[in-house]
């Protein structure tokens, strides 16, 4: 640009020294002039116009590729977070623990768990025949209790007593007198139900005389495991095929 | 001077001239200078934003990493815990099945008993021999336990550890529920085994004879199938509670 001023600054000079007659020329260096400019003034423009279209859209889409990934990541961010939350240690315990307890006391009701507690011991001299014995386990139950034990052996649902040839059997083992019931369950409405007038005790007392049964409070007792296995190979449950069937739709 | 008055009118053109030339040039020199100033401006503020962007990216990329090794991690202590899971659950499914928590179907065989209805008995007579009574269905129940039954129910109560029968009056009670005539003893296990030890006159011996002598129903039937409810009580464990010595 500086090469323009220069070339004007010249020509002003030259007429002011020579005093030339430059009617006919001064207007048409200028007009040269400025149409020079002009060419000069739009190639600067168009440059400046083309570099910063070569220069902006490429940082703009850098821009707006890593505003749009960064928001895509933001969302991965916040699913895994909310999927880690549904590892939550407290319910997962919860669950677990509920499970468990309920396991415990199923395990105790099938007499698959050593327990102990407060109850009664029923010691009777004998010897009674199975149906006396089995109407004493009957009643054992029907005055409350939890769980019982006979001569050391656990008595479950199944738990027959039974005769054979050697005596009474119970769970497969022999049953020889006296017989020692250890009932699990409230000891004083225990005592009360089995020594109540007219109850079973009082009834077999009175066919077998002289063969006295004795109830006895018991703060603490122990009861064993039942160990025979049951298997079932004939019942099959309903309710969890229902369960499948409806899993499968 | 009047020679050189047209030269000062043309000068003063020029003159004229040159003031426009000198101003289109200060916006020439101006205008490119400018622009590259602004673009500057604007492309450091994108570079910036760009850098922001990318190391909030990056940021983020090493939290999802994070993140992902945390998921792996509970999906694997899950994934065992689901197999302990599985495990507890199989294990509470036979504990149920064994404490007569799940209605159980199979073959077996059906005991049923029920009043004589001999009609016109004479007054004073004992009624005594023509009615069931809680000990007959009893000895019923333990016998086909003695028979190797798997689960056993009368009517709709299925017998379990902590079940009686019981009568209060005439009424005989099963889980503390009053049950009434015919009563309907079902055992599930092996046919021939439990239907031979029913039908055994070795046992049941007083059923039999009052059967024979006072018209009292009892009536044995092998079953290609028959079909046990669940027991609906509960298991309280108030006194008992699980531990040795």
């Amino acid at each position: 640009m500086a090469g323009v001023e220069g070339v004007v600054l010249e020509v002003q000079t030259r007429i002011r020294k020579q005093g030339l007659w430059l009617g006919a020329w001064v207007p048409g260096l200028v007009c040269l002039l400025l149409g020079v400019l002009l060419v000069v003034q739009f190639r600067t423009q168009g440059a400046v116009g083309r570099t910063s279209t070569a220069t902006g859209p490429a940082p703009m889409v850098v821009l707006s590729t890593l505003v749009e990934a960064n928001a895509r990541l933001r969302q991965e961010r916040a699913a895994l977070t909310s999927q880690i939350a549904e590892y939550q240690p407290t319910s997962r315990q919860e669950r677990l623990t509920a499970l468990v307890e309920e396991l415990n006391r199923l395990r105790i009701a099938n007499g698959l768990v050593e327990i102990m507690g407060p109850g009664v011991e029923v010691h009777i001299e004998g010897p009674l025949s199975p149906l006396e014995m089995q109407d004493l386990v009957n009643e054992l139950r029907n005055v409350g209790a939890e769980a019982i034990a006979l001569n050391g052996e656990r008595l479950v649902a199944s738990s027959v007593i039974a005769s054979s040839d050697e005596g009474l059997v119970v769970n497969g083992q022999p049953l020889t007198p006296p017989y020692v019931f250890q009932a699990l369950g409230d000891p004083q409405n225990m005592e009360t139900a089995l020594t109540r007038q007219g109850g079973l005790l009082m009834l077999l007392s009175l066919a077998h005389e002289g063969q006295g049964a004795t109830v006895t409070q018991r703060t603490r007792m122990v009861l064993p495991v039942y160990t025979r296995p049951l298997q079932f190979q004939y019942a099959q449950p309903i309710e969890s095929k229902r369960t499948v069937s409806i899993q499968t739709r | 001077m009047g020679r050189w008055a047209p030269v000062w009118g043309r000068s003063l053109a020029l003159i004229l001239g040159g003031v426009c030339l000198g101003l289109l040039l200060q916006v020439q020199v101006y205008t490119p200078a400018s622009s590259t100033v602004d673009s500057n401006y604007e492309q450091a503020q994108v570079r910036t934003a760009i850098q922001q962007l990318e190391g909030e990216q990056l940021d983020l990329k090493e939290a999802i990493a994070h993140l992902r090794e945390q998921l792996e991690h509970h999906q694997q202590l899950a994934a065992s815990e689901t197999e302990t899971l599985h495990e507890l659950r199989d294990e509470l499914a036979a504990q149920r099945m064994r404490a007569g928590l799940m209605a159980l179907q199979g073959p077996g065989v059906m005991v049923s008993l029920d009043d004589s209805d001999a009609a016109a008995l004479p007054p004073d007579t004992d009624l005594n021999p023509y009615i069931v009574h809680e000990y007959d269905l009893r000895d019923v129940v333990n016998l086909l336990w003695l028979a190797g039954a798997e689960a056993v129910a009368v009517n709709e109560e299925r017998i379990v550890a902590s079940t009686s029968i019981y009568c209060v009056g005439s009424t005989i009670m099963v889980n503390d529920t009053r049950l009434s005539p015919p009563y309907m003893a079902r055992a599930i296990g092996d046919p021939a085994t439990l239907y031979a030890v029913a039908m055994d006159p070795a046992y049941l011996r007083d059923l039999r004879r009052r059967v024979q002598q006072h018209g009292l129903k009892l009536t044995i039937d092998w079953r290609k199938e028959v079909v046990l409810p669940a027991y609906k009580g509960g298991f309280a464990f108030e006194y008992a509670q699980a531990g040795g010595p």
